[in-house]
C-alpha cells in the first residue's frame, strides 16, 4: 500500500518540477578564440605525443542567446570535452550567475541500467528466431547485472537458452549525452545578450620547428620557422581565432591520460555459475570484472601544411603577453578534432650562423667526442632578432637541387640577443684524442689531439669547467673564459692537426 | 511479501500508459530535508531528516537514498520517542551469482521452450549446489545447468540481497505515529575548493579578483534542495589529510615573500574555521562540478616582480628564464580585503586585442586576512639569468673558497628588476662567510643571501660573489 502512496507522491512531484526552471540551450559558439599552450614539462628535443596531448587551451567563446525573465538554466552544449569546469568564466550577463555547474553524469548502458533501478522494463527473448516481449521490473544494481522480477517470479537475463535483451521505455532524465556545462540565472526581464564563455581544456600541444639550410659559403642558412599546434580534444573550433603562447606557463595539475581516465560504462550480464571459494583463499578479492578499456581513437591526423617553403602565405604575429610572447595565426582557422596543423613562423635568408665542432673535457681528461653544432646570434644585426620559442632544429645542407639532412638537434626558448646554440649531430671526421703522458705527486698531464679528414678548415671548441680553471697549469694554448667555461678554441686546417697540453692539480 | 508482490505487479501495466506524463521516480529520492557540511578534505557532513512512520514496538527501517559512499560507522539516527536497537550497513549485493548461491537446498522453477512452437514446460528443480557450475536436481535426474537446459524462476528474493548497499536502522518506539526522524552521518566523495580568477592589469599594477567556491561530488549519489554550508578546513579525521606547506621553513620550494596576515575577515567563524553558507538550497548531482561566486573584488594593488634561487653550487650551460612573480595582499587595506580559503589562482592578462588570455597558476593554502602573496604565475621569456662557479678553491683542510658569477640578461624594452637568492649557505656549518661580492647582499635568513639586481632594458647586468664555506 506503500508503495502506491509513493507512486502517487511521485507523480505530484512530477508535476511540480516540470513547473521548476526553464531551459535556454545555447547549442555552438558563435565566435571562438583558441589560444594553445605548450605541454608543461616537455623538453625541446621531445617530440609531440599524438596519443597523450599534454599540453593545454584557452577556449574564448562568443554565443548569442536569448534569456528569459525570471529563473533560467542556461546549457552550454559544444565545448571541449577536456573543459576543466574549475576554469569556466562566463561574463555578459547584465546580473551574473547563480551558480555554474559541469554536470558529467553521462548516459550509458551503466547509467541506464542502474537509473531504471525498480522501475518496469520489457524483457525482449530471442529463441530460434522467434521474439517474445516480457514485462518485467529491474530488482538489481549494475554490478548485479540483471536480476528481474517477472509475473512469474525472479529471473536472471541471458542466462537461459534465449537471447534476451532489455528494453526501457525512458531515458533517466539527469543523464546526459556528453559532460554540459550550464549556469543558473535571475533575470529580472526577457534579454538578447552576448555571453562570452572561456575555460582551459587539456589535449592540446604545439612547438615551433625550425628548418636551417645552409649555404653554399657554409657561413650563412636560410631559416625557415614553423609553428605546429594539434589537438586530440573531439570537439572541433571552426573559423577560430587562433594563437599559441610561447614562455613557461606555471600548472598545478598535468593532463590526465586518455587511456587510463576512461571510466568503464559499460553494462555486462552475469550468470549463475560461481568460482568456488576456498575458504583459506576468501581473503582474496573477486576477480575483477573485465575492464573494458576503450582504446584510444584512431588518430586520424590530418597533417595540414598551410604554407610552403616557396611561398608562404601568411606568418604568425608575435605580441607580448606579459613575461610570455602569444603568436597570433593570421587569418581565422579551423583547429580541427584530432588534427595537426603548421603555420609559418618566420622565414629568413642568409643568416650569419657558425658551424663548429664542440668536444666537453672532464677534470680527469676524457673528452666526449666533438659534435657538429650549429651556432648563431639572435640579433636584428645578424639578420634574426626575434623571440624564439623552443623546438626541434633540422640541418640541411644543399646537393644540386636537393637537401640533405645533417642532423637534429633542439632548442630552448631564447630571447632575442641571446647566443643559439644546436648539437645536431656527432661528427665523424672531427676527433679529438685525449693522452695522459705523465704523471707527478700531485699533478696529471694531459695532450688533447684535435683531427680534421675534411678537404675545408673547421671551427673546433674544447670546454673545460671554468671553476677548474685555477688548478690547470702549463697550458700550451690560451684558453678563453665565456659563460664560465675555459674554452681552447682552434681552426684545423684541411686535413690538419692541432694539439694542447696542460697539467690539472689532482683532488685533494 | 505476496502481498507487495501484487501491488507491483498492479502498476505495471498503468505505468506504460503514464508515461508521457513522466512521473518520475528518479526525480523522487527517499531523501528528506537535507543539509549538508562540506570540508574541503573530501568529507561532508549529511543531515537527512525524514517523516518516519512508525508503529508501536519494534520496527525496521530501511534508508534508501544515503550517499553511497557513507561512512557507515558515523551514522546516528535521533527520533522523538523511539530507541534504537541496532543499525546495519547491507552490502551483500544481489546478483545472478549470489541469488543462485542462496538458493542452494531451495526449489525453483525449470522454464523449457519448445523452439518450433514456442510452447513451454514447466518443472520443479532443486538447487543441489552452486560451485564453479550449478547443479540442480529434476525429479530423480541431476543437471549441471546450463544455457539450453531452460530458464530458471526464483519464487523470491532472498531479504539480505541488496542491489546496493543499504542503511537499516530496527527502531523500538513507545506509540504509534509519523515524526521527524534525523539521519546524521559522514560521507566520502564531497569536497570542495576555491577558485580564483584573476584578472592583472600591469600598466596600472591593479588586480580584478573573483572567488568561486568549486565542489564536486563524486559520492554516486544526488543529493536534492539541501541546505549546503562549506568549512573552509580540513578537519583532522583518522585518516588525515594532506596541506601544501606554503609559508615554510628551510628549503621552501616557493618564491619569497609570502607571508601569512593577523587580520579577522568578516565572515562566520567556527572555532577556527570560516564558514561559507550558500545562499540557496541547491541540488548537489552526482558526478557534478558545482561553482559559486564568494568573492569579487576589482582594482586591488598588485606588481609583478622577478625572481630567481640558486641551488648551493648550481652552475649552468645556458642561460634559464626567471620566475615571474605576482604580489598582492588580502588585507582589508590595500589588498583583498577577505581570507582566503585554499585553492588556486588562474591569473589572466589582456592581449593586445583586449582579450583575457592565461598567464599561469598557483595554489594557495588557507589564507587568513592580512597576509602578503607571492604567486609563482611561469617564467620571464626575455628575463634570464646565467649561474656559474667561476673559481672554486680549497683554502685549508676544511675551508673552501667559492666564486660564483651570475650574469642576467633582459631583453624587455623596459629595465627589471630581479630577486635574485642563493640558497644552501646554511649547511651542517653555521659559519659560511660572503668574502667579497660586487653589491651588497641581504642575508635573509641563514640558509640565503638575495641580492636585488637592477637589470637594463636590452641589458646585462652580473653579480660576483665569493663565498668562504667548510664544504
Amino acid at each position: 500500500m506503500r508503495r502506491v502512496l509513493r507512486w502517487l507522491l511521485a507523480l505530484l512531484v512530477g508535476a511540480l518540477a516540470s513547473a521548476a526552471p526553464a531551459q535556454t540551450v545555447s547549442p555552438a559558439p558563435d565566435r571562438v578564440a583558441v589560444t594553445i599552450y605548450r605541454a608543461p614539462r616537455r623538453a625541446p628535443d621531445q617530440a609531440i605525443d599524438r596519443a597523450w596531448l599534454q599540453g593545454y587551451a584557452l577556449i574564448t567563446e562568443q554565443r548569442r542567446v536569448t534569456i528569459p525573465a525570471g529563473r533560467t538554466t542556461l546549457r552550454f552544449e559544444g565545448v571541449a570535452a577536456g573543459i576543466l569546469p574549475e576554469s569556466a568564466i562566463v561574463t555578459g550577463l547584465p546580473h551574473g550567475v547563480r551558480e555554474k555547474n559541469l554536470d558529467a553524469d553521462l548516459l550509458s548502458p551503466r547509467s541506464l541500467y542502474a537509473g531504471s533501478f525498480g522501475r518496469p522494463v520489457t524483457i525482449r527473448h530471442t529463441i530460434a528466431k522467434r521474439i517474445v516481449e516480457e514485462e518485467a521490473i529491474l530488482r538489481s544494481g549494475p554490478d548485479g547485472a540483471a536480476i528481474l522480477q517477472t509475473r512469474d517470479g525472479f529471473i536472471a537475463a541471458d542466462c537461459a537458452p534465449s537471447q534476451d535483451a532489455l528494453v526501457y521505455n525512458r531515458v533517466p532524465p539527469t543523464l546526459a549525452a556528453k559532460p554540459t556545462l550550464s549556469v543558473e540565472l535571475d533575470s529580472p526581464a526577457a534579454a538578447s545578450v552576448t555571453v562570452t564563455l572561456s575555460y582551459l581544456a587539456w589535449g592540446f600541444d604545439w612547438q615551433a620547428n625550425y628548418v636551417a639550410t645552409l649555404r653554399p659559403d657554409g657561413q650563412s642558412a636560410d631559416l625557415l620557422a614553423w609553428v605546429t599546434l594539434a589537438s586530440s580534444d573531439t570537439t572541433s573550433f571552426a573559423d577560430a581565432e587562433t594563437m599559441v603562447v610561447a614562455g613557461a606557463v606555471k600548472r598545478e595539475g598535468s593532463a590526465p591520460n586518455p587511456a587510463w581516465s576512461a571510466r568503464d560504462e559499460s553494462l555486462t550480464f552475469t550468470c549463475f555459475a560461481r568460482p568456488i571459494e576456498i575458504p583459506v583463499l576468501a581473503a582474496l578479492a573477486p576477480p575483477a570484472p573485465a575492464l573494458v578499456v576503450s582504446a584510444p581513437a584512431p588518430m586520424a591526423m590530418d597533417i595540414v601544411v598551410t604554407g610552403s617553403r616557396v611561398r608562404v602565405a601568411g606568418f604568425v604575429q608575435q605580441e607580448d603577453l606579459g613575461d610570455l610572447k602569444l603568436y597570433r595565426v593570421p587569418d581565422r582557422t579551423t583547429v580541427a578534432a584530432l588534427a595537426q596543423k603548421q603555420v609559418a613562423l618566420l622565414d629568413r635568408v642568409a643568416v650569419p650562423v657558425g658551424i663548429i665542432y664542440v668536444s666537453t673535457i672532464d677534470s680527469d681528461g676524457d673528452a666526449t667526442p666533438p659534435r657538429i653544432t650549429l651556432r648563431l646570434r639572435n640579433r636584428t644585426d645578424q639578420g634574426l632578432g626575434v623571440p624564439l620559442p623552443a623546438g626541434p632544429v633540422a640541418l640541411f645542407q644543399r646537393r644540386g637541387d636537393t637537401a640533405l639532412l645533417i642532423g637534429e638537434g633542439a632548442i630552448a626558448d631564447k630571447a632575442v640577443g641571446e647566443e643559439v646554440e644546436a648539437g645536431v649531430a656527432e661528427a665523424t671526421q672531427v676527433t679529438i684524442e685525449s693522452a695522459h703522458p705523465a704523471s707527478g705527486k700531485d699533478w696529471e698531464a694531459y695532450r688533447l689531439t684535435a683531427r680534421n679528414a675534411n678537404s675545408y678548415p673547421v671551427r673546433f671548441e674544447a670546454r673545460f669547467a671554468g671553476e677548474n680553471l685555477p688548478r690547470m697549469s702549463r697550458m700550451t694554448k690560451k684558453l678563453v673564459r665565456k659563460d664560465g667555461k675555459a674554452i681552447w678554441s682552434v681552426e684545423i686546417p684541411a686535413n690538419g692537426t692541432r694539439s694542447f697540453g696542460y697539467r690539472i692539480k689532482g683532488r685533494d | 511479501m505476496r502481498m507487495w508482490l501484487a501491488t507491483t505487479m498492479l502498476c505495471l501495466p498503468g505505468v506504460a500508459i503514464a508515461q508521457s506524463a513522466a512521473p518520475d521516480p528518479v526525480a523522487t529520492s527517499a531523501q528528506g530535508d537535507l543539509a549538508v557540511t562540506i570540508y574541503n578534505n573530501d568529507l561532508a557532513l549529511i543531515q537527512d531528516t525524514r517523516q518516519l512512520a512508525l508503529p508501536r514496538g519494534r520496527s525496521r527501517q530501511e534508508f534508501a537514498d544515503v550517499s553511497a559512499q557513507i561512512r557507515p560507522e558515523t551514522v546516528t539516527l535521533t527520533a522523538a520517542g523511539a530507541g534504537i536497537i541496532e543499525q546495519n550497513f547491507d552490502y551483500d549485493l544481489l546478483s545472478p551469482e549470489t541469488l543462485m548461491s542462496k538458493s542452494v537446498g531451495q526449489s525453483v522453477t525449470l522454464v523449457r521452450t519448445n523452439p518450433a512452437t514456442g510452447a513451454e514446460t514447466r518443472e520443479t528443480a532443486r538447487v543441489l549446489a552452486n560451485n564453479g557450475g550449478t547443479i540442480v536436481q529434476v525429479g530423480d535426474r541431476i543437471e549441471i545447468l546450463d544455457r539450453s537446459g531452460g530458464r530458471v524462476v526464483f519464487p523470491s528474493l532472498p531479504t539480505n540481497l541488496r542491489a546496493r548497499p543499504t542503511l537499516s536502522v530496527t527502531l523500538d518506539s513507545a506509540n504509534a505515529g509519523t515524526r521527524p526522524a534525523t539521519l546524521n552521518y559522514l560521507s566520502r566523495g564531497l569536497g570542495w575548493k576555491a577558485d580564483y580568477v584573476a584578472l592583472f592589469d600591469e600598466k596600472v599594477g591593479k588586480l580584478d579578483v573573483q572567488g568561486w567556491v568549486t565542489l564536486t561530488n563524486t559520492t554516486g549519489t544526488t543529493f536534492n534542495a539541501a541546505k549546503t554550508l562549506l568549512v573552509a578546513g580540513a578537519v583532522d579525521t583518522v585518516d588525515g589529510g594532506n596541506r601544501p606547506s606554503f609559508y615554510g621553513g628551510r628549503g621552501t620550494p616557493g618564491s619569497r615573500g609570502n607571508r601569512p596576515g593577523t587580520e579577522t575577515a568578516g565572515r562566520e567563524q567556527l572555532g577556527d574555521f570560516y564558514l561559507y553558507p550558500l545562499a540557496e538550497r541547491t541540488t548537489i548531482a552526482n558526478a557534478q562540478t558545482k561553482q559559486v561566486s564568494f568573492l569579487d573584488v576589482a582594482g586591488a594593488p598588485a606588481a609583478k616582480t622577478y625572481f630567481y634561487r640558486n641551488p648551493w653550487l648550481q652552475k649552468l650551460d645556458e642561460a634559464v628564464s626567471v620566475d615571474t612573480v605576482l604580489k598582492f595582499s588580502s588585507s582589508r587595506e590595500g589588498g583583498l580585503g577577505d581570507a582566503l580559503p585554499a585553492g588556486t589562482v588562474r591569473v589572466y592578462m589582456r592581449d593586445a586585442r583586449g582579450a583575457p588570455q592565461f598567464i599561469g597558476e598557483s595554489e594557495i593554502p588557507h589564507t587568513p586576512m592580512g597576509s602578503k602573496l607571492a604567486l609563482k604565475t611561469g617564467e620571464a621569456f626575455d628575463v634570464k639569468i646565467l649561474p656559474v662557479v667561476e673559481k672554486r678553491e680549497r683554502i685549508s683542510d676544511n675551508r673552501w673558497r667559492t666564486t660564483m658569477r651570475y650574469t642576467l640578461t633582459n631583453a624587455r624594452a623596459q629595465g627589471v628588476t630581479v630577486e635574485l637568492a642563493q640558497a644552501g649557505l646554511d649547511g651542517w656549518w653555521h659559519d659560511t662567510k660572503i668574502t667579497d661580492e660586487s653589491q651588497p647582499s641581504t642575508r635573509v635568513d641563514a640558509d640565503e643571501a638575495v641580492w636585488h639586481v637592477a637589470v637594463p632594458a636590452n641589458g646585462t647586468a652580473s653579480v660576483t660573489a665569493t663565498f668562504d664555506t667548510r664544504f
